[in-house]
């Protein structure tokens, strides 16, 4: 395998990567509006 | 006087008062500046240096009437301001209103004076009070209205220093209540005092007749010991109404004055063409028309340029670089990926520019006004008009707008429609396959073919949402009052940096957000395209040189005759060969049945996944995206892939299916369940299949 399908494939990973993580985690919610950990009533 | 500090700013008022043009010259963030309703549905955070070293986090909240709401962006208003835990809860709050509406804006104001947060009223577009006839006495209404006023043109930017100046001096603001909250019901209030001495009394109020929370204490408590009916409350409610309005129209009777000599009616006249029954309808589908003819005539010289120069960076590449698997990659998957999707940037931008006039020049209030007769027929509200025109940008944002329909059938119906109208995403679509299959003929010496296909697709979509929302309306037994009130804001010559602002940020926001997924899904293709199994893969020159014994091939055929087994025989190859029962009697090969399944991640994915396929196993004669499909020839018919019956089975495809991850995650959350969804995928897509599968099999 020489260095140019080595970078190839490092490349496949990434977006392999990239796309696994777009749709198919899940994001934390990073909306703390609603305060620390009183339950305002933001539904 | 304060210095080094941070405090938190909440910047209020009714939609329309010109609020977001206060927060961009406050924080300088590029915000969307619109004059339809709803367009603030979500929580927006600027930052802002004041005199005196003090910092601001100024919050732009959505735009509300008055505190008793009736959507769901009218209660992020509420809840913030009665929860003084949360990070975000103001030290100061400023209420924007219009001049030209002054009293019905007061209303918000005086309410949210009696929270004792310190209220500044700003009062916006001064700029317009010469034309109007309009003085007003400041210093009587800063005495009768208990708080400091700035006098501002947001459009203009003048008054904003004097405002911040107002900011930093926050502390020395009244936080004295415009109405005594007893007077509404002196027992009933008398009551809730004595029970819970250390709360507010009209906060205690919102409590009991908004769906909030109120901070440490039970609301079911609150509404155990204090059970009024439910007419009663809203009867209350109103006399709260009348009494606030009495109190308004007290002071500005002295503190306002309008010269109705002065004052020019230009507006009025404007509107009664406008918004006309017969002339109404035929200017806003004249103004579509002449949008959608532009769209096609003015980017025809960008987009060509666009796509000659990614066919010339990709020989380039394939020319100067080291041979290589990683030079194939480059050249064949992620620059004709990319070129793929950078094509369609001039259209998207016109798309947006014509848009974002309409909105700026006030006239889109006016279609959402004279639609509303039609849309109440199919279960609608005029205010469904605004998520379907904002589904022209993308089916997300236009669905989080649906926020502000009060009604929830409605507003059900709406989300559930509006992934029919022609997104951006389908644009790349429509302009690749309509450049390929409609001629570029005018008809009648100035009717370009092409833009008028463009326009009736959207005409398509937005007849099917609202065929659809018809059939909906009569299937969802759901109950529930509706009322309409729209703003008309005046017409405004649309700014020219506002109108800039929104077309390079919705162009960015599809470049980065979309580009990053076709570049992704560009190089995984192009290994599924570049590998295969088998030795029909691996022996690819052995079986064409087998084959072709008898007859000798050129050294060009050659390449082309392996590049083509190869392709067949790879991993996508076989993938495509699976599907393609299903999808030839539309019209379409394994090729394009692959583009459609990657374009589930996102429409626009399409143009860019035949790019690579075809750069992967296709002629090196043809160097263009375009001119790649245009060639394209079916083995078996020996006709073009890409001919008006298939070439218009695939546009009805894309008009109807729903093609879109992030839109159904997005329907799932606004409704908070999967049933929606799944109902939109089944329906949507189902229904795409029978229309595109009928319409090849009559064209062919």
């Amino acid at each position: 395998m020489d260095i140019q399908e080595i970078l190839a494939f490092v490349a496949l990973a990434i977006a392999l990567a990239f796309l696994i993580r777009k749709f198919f985690l899940k994001k934390k919610k990073s909306d703390k509006n609603c305060g620390d950990d009183d339950d305002c009533g933001c539904h | 006087m304060v210095s080094n500090q941070n405090i938190n700013v909440a910047l209020i008022g009714n939609p329309n008062v010109g609020k977001t043009s206060v927060f961009n010259q406050l924080t300088g963030l590029n915000q969307q500046v619109g004059n339809y309703p709803g367009i603030t549905v979500e929580k927006k955070i600027g930052f802002c240096k004041l005199p005196n070293n003090v910092k601001a986090n100024i919050l732009d909240l959505p735009g509300t009437y008055s505190l008793n709401a009736s959507s769901i962006d009218e209660n992020v208003v509420i809840e913030l301001l009665l929860n003084k835990n949360d990070k975000l809860y103001p030290d100061v709050a400023l209420v924007v209103t219009d001049v030209e509406n002054l009293k019905r804006n007061l209303l918000l104001f005086t309410q949210i004076k009696d929270l004792e947060i310190p209220t500044i009223l700003i009062i916006n577009m001064a700029d317009r009070m010469a034309y109007k006839g309009i003085t007003l006495d400041i210093p009587y209404l800063e005495e009768h209205l208990k708080t400091k006023i700035a006098l501002i043109s947001s459009r203009k930017g003048f008054g904003i220093d004097a405002l911040k100046k107002l900011i930093v001096n926050y502390k020395s603001i009244s936080s004295e209540p415009c109405l005594n909250a007893s007077s509404i019901d002196p027992e009933y209030f008398n009551t809730l005092r004595k029970t819970f001495p250390n709360q507010l009394l009209y906060k205690l109020w919102l409590v009991i007749t908004q769906d909030v929370n109120f901070l440490n204490l039970d609301r079911k408590e609150i509404r155990s010991s204090f059970t009024k009916s439910h007419s009663d409350l809203k009867r209350l409610q109103q006399k709260e109404t009348i009494k606030r309005y009495q109190f308004i129209n007290d002071v500005l009777k002295v503190g306002l004055k309008i010269d109705e000599t002065v004052a020019k009616d230009f507006r009025s006249k404007l509107d009664r063409v406008l918004t006309h029954k017969v002339w109404g309808y035929f200017i806003f589908f004249l103004i579509l028309f002449v949008i959608f003819q532009s769209i096609f005539e003015w980017s025809k010289i960008p987009m060509d340029f666009i796509d000659s120069t990614f066919a010339s960076l990709s020989s380039l590449t394939a020319d100067n670089l080291p041979a290589g698997v990683l030079t194939n990659l480059i050249s064949q998957g992620i620059i004709p990926g990319i070129g793929g999707i950078l094509i369609f940037i001039p259209q998207i931008a016109f798309l947006f520019m014509f848009i974002s006039i309409l909105e700026e020049s006030g006239y889109m209030s006016r279609v959402v006004f004279l639609m509303d007769k039609i849309m109440r027929k199919f279960g609608l509200s005029g205010k469904s008009v605004v998520p379907l025109i904002s589904g022209t940008a993308c089916a997300i944002p236009a669905i989080m707008a649906t926020r502000n329909i009060e009604n929830w059938k409605e507003r059900l119906i709406t989300i559930l429609v509006t992934p029919f109208t022609t997104c951006s995403a389908r644009l790349p679509v429509y302009a690749i396959i309509i450049a390929l299959v409609i001629p570029d003929n005018r008809v009648f010496g100035f009717l370009n073919m092409q833009g008028m296909t463009l326009m009736l697709l959207y005409l398509l979509g937005f007849g099917m949402a609202i065929f659809s929302a018809y059939i909906l309306n009569k299937i969802l037994k759901i109950k529930g009052k509706t009322y309409f009130v729209v703003e008309m804001p005046n017409y405004k010559l649309p700014l020219f940096k506002n109108v800039g602002i929104n077309v390079i940020e919705k162009t960015k926001a599809f470049i980065f957000g979309a580009g990053k997924i076709i570049l992704a899904i560009s190089i995984v293709l192009w290994f599924l395209a570049s590998y295969g199994p088998g030795e029909k893969f691996n022996n690819a020159e052995k079986i064409v040189t087998e084959n072709t014994k008898e007859n000798p091939l050129s050294e060009a055929e050659f390449e082309n005759a392996v590049a083509s087994q190869k392709l067949e025989n790879s991993y996508i190859g076989l993938m495509g060969k699976t599907i393609e029962p299903a999808i030839s009697p539309l019209g379409y090969d394994w090729k394009i049945g692959i583009a459609i399944i990657s374009s589930f991640a996102a429409r626009e994915v399409f143009v860019g996944t035949l790019a690579t396929i075809y750069s992967v196993g296709g002629s090196d004669n043809e160097v263009t995206i375009k001119n790649k499909m245009a060639a394209e020839i079916n083995p078996v018919t020996g006709e073009k892939i890409f001919n008006f019956a298939s070439g218009i089975s695939l546009l009805l495809f894309y008009a109807f299916a729903m093609q879109c991850a992030s839109t159904l995650a997005v329907t799932k959350k606004e409704t908070n369940s999967w049933k929606w969804p799944a109902g939109q995928l089944i329906f949507m897509s189902g229904f795409a299949y029978v229309v595109a599968l009928i319409a090849y099999q009559i064209l062919k």
